[in-house]
């Protein structure tokens, strides 16, 4: 009786093992085929001086490195890549605040949060679209209206000192909503009880959003934080769609849109994996300072 | 007291009604403005701001089906997010499934090392991709938007084994020992039971990969294998320059109308399952 038992739950624990290895063979098929031998590649190119008309290559050490590290376009790309962490800010001020009163059951809320949706759901270039002709210098809405109020806007698109900003504001328009989802889900599960004691101790309202709610929200903050910088960091299509050249003196290119032009536009793949790799340890780095950091402020993190 | 404390709450709910209202405005004006020039003719849009069209003309939502391949655009955007969310959801469910309900070899390192690829810049996937698929023929194809996806995806199997952790283990030893297969486990009880988590990732899934720009843009060029987003790129570079605003404001709403009225539908699936997950991870 017993080493029935014992067999039956041995050959229940096979079939467990066979059949959670195989649910998860899909998705390991992906990490290995998409993204661990494109990395392989990538390392061994960044090497070399690939070719991809002349089908040539020939390994030339550190060259690429020196290359980019030395060009003067790499680094307007870098100061303009930073350039796009400033909506994130922005967009959590905004999200937080949204969240806030959605929480809080103000009338219509429900529809609110549709609204709020809209750019999130929208595809990148149909807001482009849409902003490149709301912008637009002579007939857009944006200075029509300033100049019924007297004002001249800027040329939006075209001058080298507004295209970053542009773009700045549609992302932070655009992320406001789903950064709000994520806060609103935050702030549904932080124990009514919290806010009761607070209550009896006579805590003010503010008092109270800053003890119990700002840091019950930390843990979410940072989680938008580290996506939303990994993201920034990594703007490219935006700029692309706005700008076909990277705007009037490179003034709108990112470090994506610099690879992307070495490899697709000037054929230096080579070149441009040099700058990728670069680029993905340079981003490692941050998220890992991140982490170390966030023990200081993210309540219950580890 | 309390009087005073009722007044103090109405007048938080009308300032953040307000708040609300105006974060509200900001978000729609902009498509409304886009819907208002979509339905003017081209040459009545240089004026002042005139919101209602006078006269409304619907002859721009015919145009663009020949001024370019949108037709083609639709059909080949929708063999790509059919193919990637059904399947997809399938991949991604099963792996969500083993992840948080079963036992398996190195299970943890095999979920570590999905997350870390999260962390990966698309850019250095994307350049090597380009070189395996030219040397597997498939660029120019829509084999590289759509294979990929198939396998399933990482984010939607971090949040749905979230959400799968919080269902009792118990239901799955009762149907153990009912001799319930791993497989019927999966089918009949945890995917009912994921239900709404499904619908809000579905919907994730299935923006993004309408919504891409960057996968067509890189692997495909002929028009033939255009992607709606690219369609409305190149409807945008070569219009704007002759101006007619209106014909590619037509073409936007054509190809952002499917991912808004899905939203619409599964919206309220999104904050009840973001808030069983939590996102503490």
């Amino acid at each position: 009786m017993t080493t029935m038992t014992t067999r039956r739950t041995q050959n229940m624990r096979r079939r467990e093992r066979f059949w959670g290895l195989l649910f998860v063979t899909p998705i390991g098929l992906q990490v290995v085929l998409f993204c661990i031998v494109p990395i392989g590649i990538a390392v061994v190119a960044g090497f070399t001086n690939w070719n991809v008309i002349k089908g040539t290559y020939d390994f030339i050490g550190l060259d690429n490195f020196f290359e980019f590290l030395t060009d003067k376009y790499f680094w307007i790309a870098a100061g303009n890549t930073v350039f796009m962490l400033i909506p994130i800010p922005f967009y959590l001020f905004f999200g937080i605040l949204f969240a806030i009163g959605s929480h809080r059951g103000t009338p219509g809320n429900r529809v609110f949060r549709i609204l709020f949706f809209l750019p999130y759901i929208s595809s990148v270039v149909a807001l482009v679209v849409m902003w490149k002709w709301l912008f637009n210098y002579q007939y857009g809405l944006v200075n029509q209206l300033l100049a019924g109020v007297g004002i001249q806007g800027p040329d939006w698109l075209g001058d080298p000192d507004w295209i970053k900003t542009t773009i700045v504001v549609m992302i932070v328009w655009k992320m406001i909503g789903i950064t709000s989802i994520y806060v609103l889900a935050a702030l549904k599960n932080i124990p009514e009880v919290y806010y009761e004691a607070a209550r009896l101790d006579g805590a003010s309202p503010i008092r109270m959003f800053f003890q119990i709610t700002l840091p019950m929200l930390s843990p979410a903050i940072f989680f938008l934080t580290i996506v939303g910088i990994i993201g920034s960091l990594q703007t490219f299509v935006e700029v692309q769609l706005f700008t076909s050249d990277g705007g009037r003196n490179y003034s709108a290119a990112t470090v994506t849109y610099y690879i992307w032009q070495k490899a697709f536009v000037s054929n230096e793949l080579g070149l441009a994996f040099a700058t990728a790799i670069f680029f993905a340890l340079v981003i490692l780095g941050i998220t890992l300072i991140q982490f170390r950091l966030s023990r200081r402020w993210v309540y219950g993190g580890e | 007291m309390a009087r005073t404390n009722t007044t103090a709450r109405r007048t938080g709910t009308t300032v953040s009604f307000l708040l609300m209202l105006a974060g509200g405005v900001t978000m729609v004006l902009p498509f409304l403005w886009m819907l208002s020039t979509s339905l003017k003719q081209s040459n009545l849009v240089f004026g002042p701001p005139e919101w209602i069209p006078d006269p409304v003309d619907w002859a721009n939502y015919a145009e663009i089906w020949d001024a370019a391949p949108l037709a083609t655009g639709l059909v080949n955007s929708t063999i790509v997010t059919v193919l990637v969310v059904v399947v997809g959801t399938f991949s991604s469910t099963m792996a969500a499934f083993a992840f948080a309900k079963l036992d398996f070899p190195h299970k943890r390192i095999i979920f570590v090392a999905l997350l870390a690829t999260i962390m990966i810049p698309l850019v250095v996937l994307i350049l090597p991709q380009f070189l395996v698929y030219a040397q597997i023929g498939w660029l120019d194809t829509l084999l590289p938007l759509i294979v990929p996806g198939l396998l399933g995806n990482v984010t939607m199997i971090f949040f749905l084994r979230q959400y799968m952790l919080g269902i009792a283990t118990e239901l799955m030893e009762a149907a153990k020992i009912d001799g319930a297969g791993f497989f019927r486990i999966y089918w009949s009880i945890f995917l009912p039971l994921c239900k709404p988590a499904i619908a809000a990732n579905v919907i994730i899934v299935f923006m993004a990969t309408w919504n891409d720009y960057l996968g067509p843009l890189i692997f495909t060029s002929s028009p033939e294998n255009s992607t709606v987003q690219l369609v409305i790129a190149s409807l945008n570079s070569y219009y704007a320059e002759q101006t007619d605003f209106p014909l590619i404001m037509a073409a936007s709403i054509v190809a952002v109308l499917p991912v808004v009225v899905l939203f619409t539908i599964t919206q309220k699936y999104f904050v009840e399952s973001f808030a069983f997950t939590g996102i503490k991870g």
